[in-house]
């Protein structure tokens, strides 16, 4: 049997106490053990950002954490920000824009992209195309993603 | 399918090297590059799991004396956006500008970066040319140990570095940069940053009256490890930046290096691009 | 209330054709909430993995399971011998699902393992043995038709030499093929030995393009259960749900009535869901052994290694013209490299051809093409399907016959362009053509003359950065392709007590908008707004027949079909309106959610009220409608003539870039494009599929290269597949040119592959603008452009051949 370790940390604003395997990642414990589908696997390489989380206020790849190093901190998932209606502005955004197609990449583009809003505000679109590097999208091109969060700080 | 027996997240710097002292020991720090590796079993973790994240030691970045010390924890954004590192150390925010991806920078540590030993590490250039130490942890016997190696001589090839299994990385130091310091990180890829370089080329030393002098060379992606380029140092020491010289460095530097064909460019291509790239930097550092 | 009916109220006209509509499903996908393959788990589901070769080519001596299948956990584990019953799969049946005595590339399926958990099959894998005996690689198309060349389909014999006989049919995978030739083409109009002599310039270079693969999002994944009287429910990505449905029953021996195929939203298809791939046939083997669900979803490396590629091609193409900018004729040989097996990338030269006999006036044609085995990956249906790699060629010729004769590029292209009313040699008939308009529209906006000039004088100056601009023009279908008996799509239109409408309609939706689109022409014939329309594309239980997403044909045939059955839905609503209010049906109109008059706007009923009127009475009517929707297309006759679509799509786009000499890197810089999509539906829809095609053709050119050695993939992760990311992208402008077309709904072409077609051909001939130096082999990588710019790219000759 593969090791297990109680953590607790706060989940969308809950607080928590999952047992969780030592190795397994802080994506596959969102998805299989705690049941969030919104964070989405692309690669479990870090390439492609689908699984972007926030973890204590910054955008992390899920894929590359460890489940056990949630341990006593503030995680955030698509569910929390979509529900918690902070990212209003951000969703409504990416719908008007015209950013979501197949629509794969946009929870973890949305992740990113709130946290780039964070830490710049009022970006330009040179610093939100860098913002958003680490996150793969096949069907847009990027253009409308990059409108769509540049607009959602105006509004 | 493991035999990890046993998860450990010490308080102390204390607790962490007591863990080390059997050696069989797996450490986690940001995790960006052991979770994918241990997930797709290119790694194996040993019989303890050890996180780091825990320890007050490990973090921060200080002035102390005439070093700024960051601490091993350090991720690198951090690190690209402390004041100290933005006043006294801008190239290595460059490099860590073209690090991987926000996310992962955000999570990344200064410590992994090192201990990854990635011939192509981007934080690894800045730092072999800023003269960067790196100091280890460890407890032989029942007190803690610390001492220090240039992290020029750290490197031992892909992924194997001079530190031993008991001994954990604290932090790097690096001596504040003197007047009329200058440096220069070049990072060739495709794309401005989630790219693994195809070579990347740092230079740092004393412009002083157009003459280089105290020059540091440093290659990634061209050899086992990032490599300081003595011959390359060696021709520019004491020169004054015109243009023959220029050319006759930048020749120097395509002969040093001895890089491999991989699916990112050929050995042929490799040599041109640090002939073409050094010349490009010294141009630069000496119309600057 | 009373006031409202003394006071007439006018309903102004609206109309949503045209305007940047939302996409309907983007709120759930951008909030988490939509539930992909990869999101849905049954209840008692097990965990499928797939047990891959490895090996490139070799013979199956043993493979031993008893270790696999004793560990806890495990369910089931099967290798072909388990299957007796195993057909053969793919578009030239040449491979069972489960490979039987032979390995012919490194994805091959060997054995697959159902278990509780993703982990537990996957150890199981690791203890299945296999013993192979490898064999001679063949590593590339030129190889593989060389005489004497190993074949990778001989007749089937076990590893101890005697013969297999495998039992029934007459397919490849049964009987074998005697050389490694997997499908050839050859096609001709005019005469092209009269269209040399007839030239004065005649130029021939050999072009090379490379593995690329669609890298959808979401990996691949399916389900499938069996119920108690063994009806089979799956669910699965295809963009080809219906004729799926019965090549599945064919591979389980039953009747296609038992199969129903549920889509859940997909993470991109852009072609890969064209086929039926092995896996999908082995999930239903283990589900069917396992009795339990069983869910196999890939990993990212794994969609690297097994999924279908862009075919590469080596071609070698002939072209003339006259001094007065005549184009004379055009000679082609191509040979494209299948693969292992054969998918639906074998069938490209079908677009090619379109391309080299149609793509301006082409009095005279000459095209052979061969798709031989290798030990390769094979090649599937992608994007663009072989327009890419033959436009890539044609339009590098054009500005080379320009220069040739001394003729501006741009006027030499618009003397060749062709009008709406031409018929070309193919027999192609273009009834509505922006050709021209495309090409001074992109040149125009571009400021292509000047900035064309102005590069070229600008080569020799000093400095590292060169700056280029160049074009190319695409042709596509537009209007379906009949490459079926049927091209059509079936709809399913009815209208509940409130005015809603529940669409129910046969194609599919796989990211690109369909069904946004769909809603909007239901609505602009209802007189509706688009919140009014729930749409149901997902089941083959509920939904009406469709061929399927390819062929850019979704909003051409089933909005056309969704029209159909909208306005029988409104001829019935006017019928009872007409009856009711006494008036003439032809005097009264839907607009706004009422019915009105016609002439006046005047609002006479809200239709809610109607439709509830109509439901509640003894002789209630309901308002439902179907409506079959088949082009007006024609098959191609045996040498490939034919007017195979009801329209044509057109486009030119316009590339720039800098050319840096001291490392190869070209930065693209702006993209200025423009479409002939007959009639714009949704705007941000349209934009969103041209710049993501942009962007997919910008990673064709410049930066995604999958690299295959003697078979071997080696860069099988994002890391070294590069993906354009967003800091790359360029500037766009794009333009749209609307030709109406008189069969199109509301005037509109299909337009979901066109974008990613022009690219690498306007990039070379951008960078042969900046420096002089073309390219011509893809992709134009650092080192590749740097190669050729210092003289270390030797000149591409591929001696033309063809099948005898």
């Amino acid at each position: 049997m593969s090791l297990k370790h109680d953590i607790e940390f706060t989940l969308n604003g809950v607080k928590r106490r999952v047992a969780v395997d030592v190795t397994m990642n802080t994506l596959a414990m969102l998805r299989d053990v705690i049941g969030l589908t919104g964070t989405k696997y692309g690669c479990g390489e870090g390439e492609c950002g689908a699984c972007t989380i926030q973890v204590d206020g910054a955008s992390l790849n899920s894929c590359l954490m460890f489940a056990v190093d949630c341990d006593g901190r503030n995680v955030t998932t698509i569910e929390g920000l979509a529900n918690d209606g902070r990212a209003d502005a951000l969703l409504d955004a990416f719908v008007e824009h015209g950013a979501v197609q197949c629509g794969f990449c946009t929870p973890g583009m949305v992740m990113q992209a709130d946290h780039v809003l964070h830490k710049h505000p009022r970006p330009d679109e040179a610093c939100v195309k860098r913002g958003i590097e680490g996150n793969l999208c096949r069907c847009t091109g990027y253009k409308k993603i990059v409108d769509a969060i540049v607009a959602a700080d105006g509004a | 399918m493991t035999e990890l027996k046993h998860y450990f997240a010490p308080t102390s710097l204390d607790q962490a090297v007591e863990c080390l002292k059997d050696g069989d020991v797996t450490i986690l720090a940001g995790g960006t590059d052991l979770t994918p590796q241990s997930q797709a079993g290119r790694v194996k973790i040993k019989h303890t799991l050890m996180n780091v994240r825990h320890i007050p030691q490990l973090s921060g970045i200080t002035l102390e004396g005439r070093e700024i010390r960051i601490g091993a924890l350090a991720t690198i954004t951090e690190i690209m956006e402390h004041p100290l590192v933005k006043e006294h150390l801008p190239v290595l925010v460059e490099a860590c500008d073209h690090f991987a991806s926000d996310q992962i920078r955000n999570a990344g540590t200064i410590g992994g970066n090192i201990c990854n030993a990635s011939p192509a590490g981007d934080t690894l250039i800045p730092l072999l040319v800023l003269n960067a130490s790196v100091e280890l942890a460890s407890m032989p016997e029942a007190k803690l140990y610390r001492h220090s190696m240039p992290l020029s001589t750290f490197f031992v090839g892909p992924g194997k570095t001079r530190k031993s299994l008991c001994e954990l990385v604290t932090c790097v130091r690096i001596p504040v940069p003197a007047e009329n310091h200058v440096a220069r990180f070049y990072k060739h890829g495709t794309r401005p940053a989630l790219d693994i370089s195809t070579i990347s080329i740092g230079v740092a030393g004393t412009l002083k009256d157009g003459v280089m002098s105290n020059v540091r060379v440093a290659f990634g992606a061209v050899a086992p490890t990032p490599v300081r380029a003595s011959q390359t140092e060696q021709a520019l020491e004491g020169q004054r930046l015109d243009a023959a010289t220029i050319d006759k460095v930048a020749a120097v530097a395509r002969d040093e290096v001895k890089p491999i064909d991989d699916v990112r460019a050929t050995a042929w291509y490799r040599k041109e691009m640090i002939h073409n790239i050094t010349k490009r930097i010294l141009s630069h550092v000496a119309q600057a | 209330m009373n006031v409202a009916e003394k006071k007439p109220r006018i309903i102004q006209p609206d109309s949503l054709i045209g305007k940047r509509i939302q996409k309907m499903d983007a709120p759930e996908k951008a909030s988490g909430r939509t539930r992909y393959i990869h999101d849905i788990n049954l209840s008692g589901q097990l965990h499928g993995k797939i047990l891959r070769s490895g090996r490139i080519h070799a013979l199956i001596k043993s493979i031993d399971t008893s270790a696999a299948k004793a560990l806890p956990g495990v369910h089931v584990v099967i290798t072909a011998a388990d299957i007796p019953d195993q057909r053969p799969i793919g578009v030239a049946k040449d491979h069972f699902p489960l490979k039987v005595g032979r390995v012919r590339s490194e994805r091959d399926e060997i054995a697959a393992v159902a278990a509780e958990s993703e982990e537990i099959a996957e150890a199981a894998l690791k203890l299945i043995k296999v013993e192979y005996e490898d064999l001679p690689v063949i590593g590339n198309p030129e190889d593989a038709i060389k005489p004497g060349a190993p074949l990778i389909h001989p007749e089937p014999h076990g590893a101890d030499g005697t013969h297999l006989h495998l039992k029934q049919g007459t397919s490849i995978a049964h009987k074998g093929k005697p050389d490694n030739i997997a499908m050839r083409f050859d096609y001709a109009h005019g005469d092209v030995v009269q269209g040399e002599a007839a030239s004065d310039v005649v130029v021939e270079d050999t072009f090379k393009l490379h593995y690329v693969t669609h890298c959808c999002m979401g990996v691949s994944g399916m389900i499938a259960e069996f119920d108690a009287s063994g009806n089979v429910l799956m669910y699965s990505n295809t963009q080809v749900p219906f004729l799926h449905k019965r090549e599945f029953a064919e591979y389980l021996n039953i009747d296609p009535a038992r199969i129903r195929i549920i889509q859940p939203p997909i993470g991109g298809g852009f072609g890969s869901k064209l086929d039926i791939y092995p896996f999908e046939v082995i999930c239903l083997y283990l589900a069917r052994a396992a009795r339990r669900p069983v869910k196999m979803l890939f990993t990212r490396e794994e969609e690297f290694l097994a999924s279908p590629t862009r075919q590469p091609v080596l071609l070698t193409l002939r072209s003339g013209c006259k001094k007065d900018g005549t184009l004379t004729f055009r000679q082609v040989h191509t040979l494209h490299d299948n693969g292992a097996y054969t998918s639906w990338g074998a069938t490209t030269p079908f677009v090619m051809m379109q391309t080299f006999s149609s793509l301006y006036r082409v009095p005279h044609c000459d095209y052979h093409t061969a798709a031989v085995y290798t030990n390769n990956p094979y090649a599937g249906s992608f994007r663009g399907y072989g327009n890419l790699q033959a436009t890539f060629a044609i339009e590098q010729h054009m500005d080379m016959l320009a220069e040739k004769i001394g003729m501006d590029p741009l006027e030499f292209r618009i003397k060749n362009a062709q009008d709406a009313g031409e018929v070309t040699g193919q027999g192609m008939s273009f009834k509505s053509c922006g050709f021209k308009d495309c090409i001074t529209t992109a040149a125009t906006r571009s400021d292509f003359s000047r900035k064309f000039k102005e590069n070229a004088a600008n080569r020799n100056k000093p400095g590292n950065i060169r700056r280029g601009i160049g074009m190319a023009s695409m042709l596509h279908v537009g209007g379906g392709a009949k490459i079926y008996p049927s091209d059509g799509c079936g709809t399913i239109l009815k209208m509940d007590d409130f005015a809603n409408v529940t669409l129910i309609t046969g194609a599919s939706e796989i990211g690109q908008g369909s069904e946004t689109v769909l809603s909007q022409l239901v609505c602009e014939e209802l007189g509706l707004p688009i919140s009014a329309v729930t749409v149901v594309n997902n089941d083959t239980a509920i939904t009406p027949w469709d061929v399927g997403v390819h062929a850019s044909r979704t909003t051409f045939i089933a909005g056309n079909s969704a029209i159909g059955a909208a306005k029988k839905a409104k001829a019935k609503i006017l019928a009872v309106a007409a009856k009711k209010y006494e008036a003439a049906e032809s005097d009264l109109d839907l607009r706004g959610g009422f019915v009105i008059q016609a002439a006046t706007g005047e609002a006479i009923v809200e239709l809610s009220k109607l439709l509830r009127n109509l439901h509640f009475q003894d002789k209630a009517e309901l308002v439902m409608t179907t409506f079959y929707y088949e082009p007006p297309s024609v098959h191609q006759d045996k040498g490939f003539k034919g007017d195979v679509s009801a329209a044509y799509a057109w486009g030119t786009q316009v590339v720039e870039v800098e050319v840096d000499t001291d490392t190869g890197f070209v930065k693209l810089v702006k993209v200025t494009g423009a479409h002939d999509v007959g009639r714009v539906l949704n705007r941000l829809g349209i934009e969103g599929q041209i710049e993501g095609g942009v962007v997919m053709g910008q990673g064709y050119a410049f930066t995604e290269d999958l690299m295959i050695e003697n078979g071997v993939m080696k860069n099988p992760n994002f890391r070294d597949y590069k993906l354009v990311t967003a800091p790359e992208i360029p500037e766009m402008d794009i333009a749209f040119i609307e030709s109406m077309d008189g069969e199109g709904p509301q005037g509109a072409k299909g337009v979901g592959e066109a974008p990613a077609i022009c690219m690498a051909a306007a990039a070379a001939n951008a960078i042969a603008n900046a420096t002089g130096t073309r390219m011509f082999e893809l992709p134009f990588t650092p080192e590749k452009v740097y190669r050729a710019l210092h003289g270390q790219t030797p000149k591409l000759y591929w001696k033309p051949w063809k099948a005898e």
